[in-house]
């Protein structure tokens, strides 16, 4: 497997003739440096350079001045040819060729480097698993029996064929359904956990930009570069009026889908397990100011709620004065997520657990919103 | 009115000139095919080519066939590159205009999807550009066959002319059946051969399966 390299762009350029500065696809003095394995994405309006920065990496477009660095050297000094086998390419469109099966398009670039046929053969059969297509079912089916987001996985199967460290990607996931779209970005997400490629994503949407980028470079027409940080640092600091209106004006609640539940203070739960003593529970339940004991098993797993108006006055709690339960969120859930589940669920609190499913405290939704707004004044 | 006995005593000279009709087309459309083949070179080289490329092709394919003949003759004398020359002219035109729209219509997601991959151009053209073309082109060839099995027939004024040689031979002699027989055998001969391109063409290129 390929080690990813950097991408680097130094003082990049493109002018084209006869237009005055703030034309379309024009790029001005675009710097960025875009470390090994990480997913960066540009964002803007149409018209705001983002394809044309893309296209100049594997020199579809020559820039007008700058250079553009993969690891440590510059691609204007690389054969043309050799280069652009080396950097995997996604399209909107897909590009697939018509005339080929699924398993030759995917081989394109192994067959072009003179792989023999059945190392190219066991290679397509290997992407097609990693992209989720069965390669018995796919691999000699022609491109028009594919739905747009089985191309779609094919395009991508295809791009990372020769296993380049670099992949470029022009609105890959711009042409399919809403639905489809965010199955393809989830699937993306988790193969860029295992391959950790150096990706460069371009699309004008800033949602997509927030969810796909670990660093996000927002451009405005005329080609300037407005902004580049980590999605939050856009979200919660934007660097002008343009990325604040193009981040929109529900930013605060884009940044709750970046913010995970274990980055908040969580509030301790009492807790207590049946069969311990009612005159106990109750004095530990009083001392604080939530009218609820959290009722647990042996192992600290929720079981459900005990309004304190029910523990009776002797004896031993049961499992059955537990009358509710509140959503499990995982350490992991986004602050989104874990409100939309406190919505939906009618509760005030969720309930935190570790990966045993053990209690780790309680989150409420004031917790969620008041984390929120600290990210946003931060 | 059919006389049988006079289709058996000429069966041999109806078999070679069947042959001959055969040979006259298929080296008119290769070669047809190979000069239109340069010419759009020539033209996605230069494309200023292309008007005057296609202009000539179309004032050939504007000249009457006969005047062509007898415009050739004293050149190039009563001989099969007369014929040639004249049945080679006629293809240009259906060749060079259906190569050309068939690699206009290459989708251009796919070319610049194999530019990024690196494919150089000559590789681009014939691994990808022609074979996605090729249906387009597969029906300029069919047109072109058909078109020069027709046209095949004016050459017998030149002593060539395959089947045409015998529907003449049938009209000097005043004989239906040799008449008949040169133009149902030519009439046969160009709807066998479209049928049989329109087939070999479906099976050179299945994945373009219910597109055409």
């Amino acid at each position: 497997m390929s080690t990813a390299e950097r991408v680097v762009f130094e003082h990049v350029s493109k002018r084209y003739p006869g237009t005055g500065s703030g034309n379309a696809g024009a790029v001005e003095d675009l710097s960025l440096e875009i470390p090994a394995g990480k997913v960066c994405v540009l964002v803007g309006p149409s018209g705001c350079g983002k394809t044309t920065s893309l296209k100049m990496v594997n020199r579809l477009i020559e820039p007008t001045s700058g250079r553009i660095l993969i690891g440590d050297s510059d691609v204007a000094k690389q054969d043309v040819i050799e280069l652009r086998r080396g950097i995997g390419y996604v399209i909107q469109q897909v590009g697939l060729f018509p005339h080929q099966t699924v398993g030759e398009n995917v081989a394109t670039v192994p067959r072009l480097l003179g792989w023999d046929e059945s190392r190219r053969r066991a290679r397509a059969t290997e992407l097609l698993d990693l992209v989720g297509l069965d390669p018995a079912r796919y691999a000699d089916r022609y491109p028009s029996a594919l739905s747009g987001g089985e191309r779609q996985r094919v395009g991508v199967a295809r791009a990372l064929a020769a296993d380049p460290p670099v992949l470029l990607m022009d609105e890959p996931f711009g042409a399919v359904d809403p639905i489809v779209r965010e199955r393809l970005q989830n699937e993306l997400l988790r193969l860029q956990d295992q391959l950790a490629k150096t990706i460069l994503f371009v699309t004008h949407d800033i949602d997509e930009a927030i969810k796909m980028g670990d660093l996000v470079a927002v451009m405005e027409v005329g080609g300037h570069l407005a902004q580049f940080g980590t999605p939050a640092e856009i979200l919660s600091n934007p660097a002008s009026d343009f990325v604040a209106r193009f981040a929109g004006a529900d930013r605060g609640l884009k940044l709750l889908s970046l913010v995970r539940v274990d980055s908040l203070p969580l509030k301790p739960a009492v807790t207590a397990q049946a069969g311990d003593d009612v005159a106990d529970a109750r004095s530990r339940a009083s001392a604080d100011h939530f009218p609820y004991l959290l009722l647990v098993d042996e192992r600290r797993r929720p079981i459900g709620w005990i309004s304190q108006s029910n523990i009776p006055t002797a004896g031993a709690l049961t499992a059955d004065l537990a009358t509710g339960m509140s959503p499990l969120l995982d350490r992991r859930t986004t602050l989104k997520d874990a409100l939309a589940m406190l919505i939906q669920a009618e509760v005030q609190a969720g309930i935190v657990v570790d990966e045993r499913g053990g209690v780790l405290g309680l989150i409420t939704a004031d917790d969620i919103t008041s984390g929120a707004r600290r990210e946003v004044e931060a | 009115m059919i006389r049988w006995d006079v289709i058996s005593g000429n069966l041999p000279l109806i078999g070679q000139k069947l042959v001959e009709h055969v040979l006259l087309t298929v080296t008119a459309v290769g070669i047809g095919l190979v000069l239109s083949f340069l010419a759009v070179l020539a033209i996605r080289r230069w494309r200023g080519l292309a008007g005057p490329i296609t202009g000539i092709a179309g004032v050939i394919y504007t000249i009457p066939s006969l005047a062509l003949l007898a415009f050739l003759v004293p050149i190039t004398h009563l001989s099969f590159t007369t014929a040639e020359i004249a049945l080679v002219g006629y293809t240009l035109l259906i060749l060079i205009r259906n190569l050309l729209a068939g690699l206009d219509a290459v989708p251009l997601d796919a070319l610049e999807a194999a530019d990024a991959m690196g494919y150089g151009s000559t590789r681009r053209l014939w691994q990808v550009e022609l074979p996605l073309a090729l249906p387009v082109i597969a029906a300029g060839v069919r047109i072109a066959v058909v078109t020069t099995i027709g046209l095949v027939m004016v050459t017998a004024m030149i002593g060539e002319g395959g089947l045409g040689q015998v529907m003449l031979r049938g009209y000097n002699f005043r004989n239906d059946t040799l008449v008949l027989t040169g133009f149902v055998l030519t009439v046969a001969l160009g709807i066998g051969a479209d049928l049989a391109l329109s087939w070999a063409s479906r099976r050179i290129t299945p994945w373009a399966a219910g597109r055409n």
